[in-house]
């Protein structure tokens, strides 16, 4: 019988999150300075 | 700035505030549909992609990580091949376009850097391991905050543009030595699963979700660069307008 996978769940949400702060403040501060300069 | 602005003027199509205007909004279309597919990454690799049997779910940042890491790489090398035109063609366009994706290079790499030491806690047992890959990845990094530190602290936009465009080629040539590193080095990071010489060493189920991943990354890309390039666009156009 094969063993199970780790638990490590934690770490991949964990992940996702950094990720999607990262892209979403980046196109955040994108969209400020478009608006501004236009 | 305004001699920049003046031979620009005289050797391109003049800067029109309405066309950065567009361009922008254009970056903005394309970038709302990358961060759709980003987000249709997650839902296929959580809930439609197979779980690895030794790595467990921590295996799935591998489809943020590697497109991210694409990405970076991908703009780091536009920055330094469009530099090398730059110092050639004299185009103060192609020195905006590499400002663009230096900054997005930098925002990937940002990405890269952070989801790859979560990745390694539960698989390699550290955050962080100083080998040739991690550490030339972070050199690159800290090499294009240069970058964009140097082009803020010139105010001169000839001079900003030659010496950040020495400084883009200079980033070039370490990516070829980033790719290549787990070859040369010994090292705990993975050897590549995709780019490589031989076929993908990957299940077709996990090959899908990446390929899928990376060019939703890749068009996050492109919008990110567009949106950029416009900005600058704009910033030229406004400041012509305001030396006329």
């Amino acid at each position: 019988m094969p063993a199970e996978p780790p638990a490590n769940g934690g770490y991949l949400v964990a992940a996702y999150i950094v990720a999607a702060v990262i892209l979403l403040g980046y196109a955040l501060s994108l969209w400020r300075r478009a608006r501004r300069m236009l | 700035m305004t001699s920049s602005l003046e031979h620009q003027a005289a050797s391109h199509a003049p800067l029109s505030l309405d066309a950065a205007r567009r361009v922008i909004r254009r970056g903005f279309a394309i970038t709302a549909i990358a961060l759709l597919g980003v987000a249709a990454t997650y839902v296929v690799a959580i809930g439609f992609t197979p779980v690895e049997a030794h790595q467990g779910l921590a295996q799935k940042i591998f489809y943020v990580h590697v497109p991210a890491a694409w990405g970076a790489l991908m703009a780091f090398s536009l920055v330094g091949i469009v530099s090398a035109l730059y110092l050639w063609l004299a185009d103060p366009r192609l020195d905006l376009f590499a400002a663009a994706s230096a900054e997005v290079g930098v925002a990937f790499s940002a990405v890269m850097l952070t989801t790859g030491p979560i990745w390694a806690k539960p698989i390699w047992g550290t955050w962080w391991t100083w080998d040739a890959r991690l550490t030339l990845t972070l050199f690159l990094f800290f090499l294009f905050v240069g970058y964009l530190a140097l082009r803020a602290a010139l105010h001169d936009p000839q001079e900003r543009a030659r010496f950040s465009a020495v400084v883009g080629i200079m980033g070039l040539l370490l990516v070829p030595f980033i790719h290549l590193s787990v070859y040369l080095f010994r090292t705990l990071h993975p050897q590549p699963v995709v780019l490589k010489p031989s076929a993908p060493s990957l299940p077709w189920e996990m090959l899908r979700t990446l390929l899928f991943s990376t060019a939703a990354f890749t068009l996050l890309y492109v919008g990110f660069v567009t949106v950029r390039y416009g900005l600058a666009l704009a910033a030229e156009a406004k400041a012509l307008r305001d030396a006329g």
